[in-house]
């Protein structure tokens, strides 16, 4: 590898006009953040999966409703995914069984209808972190292509630019430019490319979890009648 | 910009995105040979000669011209003789012959003076007949000169040309053969049809302009393929003597592509 070479990738930037460098840099770092939470994503949709799959076993395997309360709350960590549904539906739940209990003036559905508030409460906010980081993916998945490409026409323009004061015009002379141009778009693809693919995979996912947790949560919201 | 819960991600993420950055990197690096690679550039350069240099500098004898010491010599009009006027024989004699003697003397260089004068008048006539008759002969000893001159060089010319003939020659069976190489010889049929083109070269044995066409075999096909053959045989051979390059400008060329 000749770095020193005229046509190397780092003299080839570095000889590039401003805004074409801007354009790189630009893409770099956007490029930089998309592959950043592509990975933070990637590894917190796995463990919401796991914990959700965790959490479902040990509820639909019978036992004592307080006791998986218990030791829910028990953890020193909060209580995430389908976990914090449970336990924000259960609290209420208790809450208002307890004032039920008290003052016999609570209706059934009344428990209900604030068990279910809660519980889809602690959905929302479920979904809205397993939502993060989606549409600034979906953003760099479609503006970085245009953003490359732009970089790429103006460092063409800059190079055809360059030709016209030339008498004898020679592909040698445009190469070079327009080989730094393209670097530019094969950056916005390498931004573009995984961020959509990203993008769709973590929607579909997000979505299959947000349909586990309203099934799980009608589920549990049948039992809870039950209990009454 | 980042969540709370994604803060035990967040470092190893990082890390995964900078290690895919620099393996993309590296594979830019990699996949591509970003050595430019110049080849040599094939720049052919052009002079600009009035006449065609000779290769062997031709001796020329001059001739010495050796009449000219000649012409120098010619006799120089010799303007010497003085006549002398007779010394009048001073005898001392009479005053009255004194007298005489004087208006003799007056008449003689009257005489002397219309003497000179006429002399005067001749030399110069003959001075001119002389510097006539002087580039007369110059002029034929000029002339003498220049045709010995160029008898030497029509004679060093029939030499190079006898010499430079069997290379034109053997140059342009060579063209032809190259040529002949390249010729599809099935598209001309049966027969034994023969086609002449006009072909202008450069001196790098390329060709100027496309070939012309000047005998058509009467198969259009057979001709194109002629034509694509010269086309395909650039550079044609060409002698590396440049002095020769003029009688290969505008070749005629005879071909009979089924003659073998």
């Amino acid at each position: 590898m000749n770095v020193g070479s005229d046509m190397s990738l780092f003299s080839l930037i570095s000889g590039a006009s401003l805004p074409v460098q801007a354009v790189l840099v630009i893409l770099l770092i956007i490029s930089l953040f998309s592959w950043w939470y592509i990975f933070i994503k990637v590894a917190t949709i796995k463990r919401a999966e796991t914990e959700s799959e965790e959490f479902e076993n040990k509820f639909w395997t019978g036992g004592d409703l307080s006791k998986l309360y218990e030791s829910v709350t028990a953890g020193r960590r909060k209580p995430q995914g389908m976990a914090s549904i449970f336990e924000a539906g259960f609290k209420e739940f208790i809450r208002h069984k307890q004032q039920a209990n008290m003052e016999a003036k609570m209706e059934i559905s009344d428990v209900m209808e604030g068990s279910r508030r809660a519980m889809r409460a602690a959905f929302n906010r479920e979904l809205d972190d397993l939502d993060a980081h989606l549409p600034f993916l979906a953003s760099v998945g479609s503006v970085s292509p245009y953003i490359g490409l732009f970089g790429t026409v103006w460092g063409i323009m800059n190079a055809f630019r360059g030709l016209s004061s030339v008498a004898q015009a020679t592909l040698s002379q445009v190469a070079p430019g327009i080989a730094e141009a393209l670097v530019a778009t094969a950056i916005g693809l390498f931004a573009a490319i995984p961020a959509v693919i990203a993008y769709n995979r973590f929607a579909s996912s997000v979505d299959r979890l947000s349909v586990r947790y309203e099934s799980f949560m009608e589920e549990f919201t049948n039992i809870l009648q039950r209990k009454l | 910009m980042i969540r709370k819960h994604e803060n035990s991600d967040s470092w190893k993420a990082g890390g995964l995105a900078i290690a895919v950055h620099l393996a993309l990197l590296g594979a830019m690096l990699i996949s591509f040979n970003w050595k430019a690679a110049h080849p040599v550039l094939n720049v052919t350069e052009v002079e600009l000669w009035d006449k065609l240099p000779r290769t062997k500098p031709v001796v020329v004898e001059e001739p010495k011209p050796e009449p000219k010491p000649e012409v120098k010599a010619v006799p120089k009009p010799v303007v010497e003789e003085k006549p002398k006027p007779e010394e009048s024989k001073v005898d001392i004699e009479l005053e009255k012959k004194k007298k005489e003697l004087e208006q003799k003397e007056k008449e003689l260089e009257e005489k002397r003076k219309k003497d000179e004068a006429t002399k005067k008048l001749a030399q110069q006539m003959r001075d001119e007949d002389l510097r006539d008759k002087n580039a007369d002969e110059k002029k034929q000893l000029d002339k003498i000169k220049q045709d010995a001159l160029s008898d030497v060089k029509a004679e060093t010319d029939k030499q190079a040309s006898a010499a430079s003939a069997s290379l034109i020659g053997e140059y342009k069976a060579k063209i032809q053969a190259k040529i002949r190489n390249n010729v599809n010889k099935t598209l001309c049929g049966g027969g034994n049809p023969e086609l002449r083109f006009e072909v202008n070269l450069l001196p790098t044995g390329e060709l100027s302009g496309s070939p012309k066409i000047t005998k058509s075999s009467g198969n259009s096909t057979c001709d194109d393929a002629v034509e694509r053959a010269i086309i395909a045989s650039e550079p044609l051979p060409l002698p590396s003597d440049p002095g020769l390059f003029s009688s290969f400008r505008n070749l005629n060329l005879k071909f009979r592509p089924n003659d073998n």
